[in-house]
């Protein structure tokens, strides 16, 4: 006689393997029916990407799935998924990072007279990612708590003890903000950029864990001042709260307004590699430009785009760096502010 | 005297030969498929944690105090959980408390809101420019900073009160299945309700009260979410800085096996204190217990329910349903999203119905199974509850796309996390219930000549049978919340409700997050809801 127990646990165990055989089969097909569509990583928000995706699905026809997640996530994503990628096309929120993919040959090149339209400070110079706008890296603050003239016109009055307790700035997981620290260290030399940031902690500034809640914060008056990209200023506005934005070290002395390039590239090993080339033209195309300028307030990056209601890359005095400079500067800027503070 | 102290593990069914082989041939087979499940990410992680140099930026004493104060959140926020689900427990099901059933439904409430969810409602209310502070702002006329949520206090605070409902569910079930025979005799031997709550009914319970405090204190130490908001410093929010900051992952993955080290600790302490001693029911019939009569004391009854209730269920709500904005733009939201609807309950079921059933055959193998073999089954189990969400993903995308190409990209791969994440839950909760029936129970079914049917029909399965649904309901709420690791192993096109509620929240679209969010908690809540009903009308 077999005793209850061993019943239940045939039973059970059967019932098991039922359940998960449907499982797979309802994802077998489920993925068999999705892999001649194109598969976009996006780092850059759904809202700034989606309607240049749908727009581009009317056009041509060609089905999207698109997954968005923040830019260093999907790019170790990317990392893992060598051996049988899964994505086409990855959109990342600057060049370094992209810097980064293709020296470790995870990039294919995609030259066409579109790219070739884009200026030599918003692509590889090889050719394995190309820029499709852009955002400044602006002084955001709350006009209830500032007024316009005494606004800091410079990034390097913020160590004024007059800021104490009232600065906010992303922590390094937000890839622009690791590119602004590289930028000083690329300019203005890694002991200056040290003091600077050491600077800014003695005058208490708090570090966030993104953008958003950089932007939320200032405008919701938390803080007085924060540090952050040109759409935010734009969104805040939008969104009815109290600010302002300054592009910061303009004068002809000036350091300069950073500008960092939202980036696209074309995953090597990529399934669907010719809708991936016709996505990223499009993305250059006036009609794509127009879409991401108006969708989320970026710069266009083609010298004659309409820059629509945001400011255009070519009126900003920028720093002269360049993206691969910053890529290699990455990991020295990482160790350098991990050890002035664990929040970055 | 009813009450038998043994050791339950010690107890070992005496079998006949034939289903003693094939059950030792089922164990093993189940040890292999958890093993298959569960260590290769573990290995995974303990290879790229024990390459040299892997420290980086980290120094000993960094990780030192991120683990202390990791474990001090984790420990203070499970005090606060009991704090909050053992008196309301007790009042809901031993008490005439009035609408104790609708209190004990909507208790379980929490467990549905994702702790981000809570997070971010207890910023909107308690931040530093929160809604409090400006009333109080308001009423007072001087606007200052009255509270502040921020850090690590608001964090115990948030973590506590929403993972309070894993004890109150599992203490409420031991309540009920305790035999208050037991009680009444020790009263009617002179112990005052006092002494009979200290020396028998929480002895009773004790096996409940761990369980459940050690998935509120699992959850509280692998949280990432809350506490990332709440800008409280961790070991998970070090782990997904450095994972989301630098390519070399080989300090997350260090920071990750120690936290899974430390939950192994933690697993081996409770099972050092369960094993000391156990309580088993030789009688079968789970006999209701007289309600207790609350008296003049029903007032301080209903402001300890209505001040937990409140707290965790009537407050967030509110303020969701305050940031949701019109019924309109509510339906709009939950039209334009169906297919998310749809994504995220299939998921979650099949992985629950799965767990739940693997639950049932491990916790029973590991009980009966002599020694070492049960504690290694059981507790390879819950080490995958140990590992971040974010690292297992990754981990997860390497070793399946690797060698597996056909399960990942697919839904299987997420079905796969979640019963890696959540399968302990099931497994803990059966166990609990298990070791409660003494296995004498069965053997003298058998030898009074019942058939095997009957003995699973009319002996076990009435009394484990509460259990497997709540156990089933934890595993389908924890699988719908889950975010780290969907938010990785997603297919590309198939987002979640909480994958999309994190999206709209990071791009600041706060109405259609708190929408959704409410809507995730509804579906969530619903098997819950259904359980109930069909509880009361003696369905199951």
């Amino acid at each position: 006689m077999r005793s209850g127990l061993t019943i239940i646990f045939m039973r059970v165990a059967a019932s098991v393997l039922v359940l998960a055989g449907i499982a797979g089969v309802g994802a077998v097909v489920q993925a068999e029916a999705a892999s001649d569509r194109l598969v976009v990583y996006s780092g850059r928000k759904e809202k700034a990407i989606k309607p240049v995706v749908e727009a581009f699905t009317k056009q041509t026809g060609i089905q999207v799935d698109l997954k968005v997640g923040k830019t260093s996530g999907l790019a170790n994503e990317i990392r893992m998924e060598r051996a049988n990628p899964r994505g086409d096309l990855f959109i990342a929120t600057e060049g370094g990072i992209m810097e980064i993919l293709a020296g470790e040959g995870l990039l294919d090149p995609h030259l066409s007279p579109a790219t070739k339209a884009v200026p030599g400070d918003f692509k590889s110079a090889t050719g394995t990612w190309t820029g499709i706008s852009g955002r400044a890296r602006i002084i955001l603050y709350n006009k209830n708590l500032v007024a316009e003239k005494d606004a800091p016109k410079s990034v390097f009055e913020l160590t004024d003890p007059k800021w104490k307790g009232k600065l906010a700035i992303a922590g390094t997981r937000e890839r622009t903000s690791l590119a602004w620290v590289s930028t000083l260290v690329a300019v203005k030399g890694e002991a200056f950029a040290r003091d600077y940031i050491k600077g800014l902690h003695a005058n208490g500034l708090k570090i966030l864990s993104d953008n958003t809640e950089v932007w939320q914060g200032v405008g919701r008056g938390e803080f007085a001042v924060g540090l952050t990209n040109s759409p935010n200023y734009y969104l805040a506005k939008k969104m009815g709260l109290p600010v302002g934005v300054v592009y910061p070290d303009q004068g002809p002395e000036g350091f300069g307004t950073p500008i960092s390039a939202n980036a696209a590239a074309i995953i090597k090993g990529a399934k669907n590699p010719d809708a991936a080339r016709k996505f990223i033209d499009f993305l250059l195309s006036p009609e794509g430009q127009r879409i991401l300028v108006t969708a989320d307030y970026e710069m266009t990056v083609l010298p004659d785009g309409d820059a629509g209601e945001a400011l255009s890359a070519k009126s900003i005095k920028q720093p002269a760096v360049t993206e691969q400079r910053l890529a290699g500067l990455a990991e020295p800027t990482l160790k350098l502010l991990a050890a002035l503070s664990p929040d970055w | 005297m009813t009450l038998a102290s043994q050791n339950a593990r010690q107890g070992a069914l005496p079998a006949t030969p034939a289903s003693n082989s094939l059950l030792k041939a089922g164990v093993i087979v189940l040890l292999l498929g958890v093993g298959f499940l569960v260590l290769p990410p573990l290995l995974y992680l303990a290879g790229s944690a024990l390459r040299p140099g892997t420290l980086g930026a980290l120094s000993g004493t960094t990780i030192l105090t991120l683990a202390g104060k990791s474990l001090s959140l984790a420990a203070l926020a499970t005090l606060w959980a009991m704090i909050l689900a053992l008196p309301l427990a007790w009042l809901v099901v031993r008490t005439d408390l009035p609408f104790r059933d609708f209190c004990r439904w909507l208790a379980v409430i929490p467990l549905a809101i994702p702790s981000y969810i809570g997070a971010l409602i207890y910023i909107a209310l308690l931040g530093p420019v929160g809604m409090v502070n400006s009333w109080l702002g308001d009423l007072t006329g001087v606007p200052q900073q009255w509270v502040n949520i921020y850090g690590y206090w608001g964090g115990v605070f948030v973590l506590g009160l929403f993972t309070y409902p894993y004890i109150f569910l599992l203490a409420c079930g031991a309540l009920e299945t305790t035999n208050p025979a037991i009680e009444e005799t020790a009263r009617s031997l002179g112990e005052g309700p006092l002494g009979v709550f200290r020396r028998v009914t929480l002895p009773m319970l004790r096996p409940s009260i761990l369980a459940g405090g050690l998935l509120a204190f699992l959850y509280a130490l692998s949280d990432f979410g809350s506490l990332s908001l709440l800008r409280v410093h961790v070991f998970t929010t070090e782990i997904y800085h450095q994972l989301n900051t630098r390519f070399d992952q080989s300090a997350a993955a260090m920071l990750s096996f120690v936290l899974v080290l430390i939950t192994f600790a933690v697993l081996v302490g409770q099972r050092v204190l369960l094993g000391r001693r156990s309580y088993v029911t030789v009688t079968g019939t789970a006999r209701v217990a007289r309600p207790v009569r609350l008296g003049r004391w029903r007032w301080l009854a209903y402001v300890l329910a209505g001040g937990v209730l409140g707290l965790s269920v009537f407050i967030p709500l509110t303020v969701l349903l305050f940031q949701a904005g019109s019924a309109s733009q509510f339906a709009d939201v939950f039209l334009e999203q169906w297919g998310f609807f749809k994504n995220s309950l299939w998921t979650a079921g099949v992985a629950a119905t799965i767990a739940m059933l693997l639950g049932l055959l491990i916790a029973y193998a590991a009980l009966r199974a002599k020694g070492s073999v049960g504690v290694g089954l059981s507790g390879t189990v819950q080490i995958g509850y140990a590992i971040p969400g974010t690292v297992l993903g990754l981990s997860l995308i390497l070793l399946y796309n690797t060698y597996l190409p056909w399960v990942y990209g697919t839904v299987g791969v997420l079905i796969l996390a979640y019963l890696i994440r959540f399968l302990t839950q099931s497994v803990q909760g059966v166990e609990a219930a298990l070791g409660g029936i003494n296995p004498h129970l069965e053997e003298a079914a058998r030898s009074l000549a019942a058939s095997p049917g009957a003995v699973l029909r009319r002996v076990l399965a009435p009394l484990v049978r509460p259990t497997l649904f709540a156990v089933w309901a934890l595993v389908f709420i924890s699988a719908m919340k889950e975010l780290d690791a969907t938010l990785l192993l997603r297919p590309a096109g198939f987002d979640t409700l909480p994958v999309r509620v994190y999206i709209h929240t990071v791009e600041a679209e706060y109405a259609k997050a708190a929408a959704l969010s409410l809507l995730l908690i509804a579906f969530t809540a619903l098997p819950w809801l259904v359980m109930t009903r069909l509880r009361e009308k003696k369905i199951v």
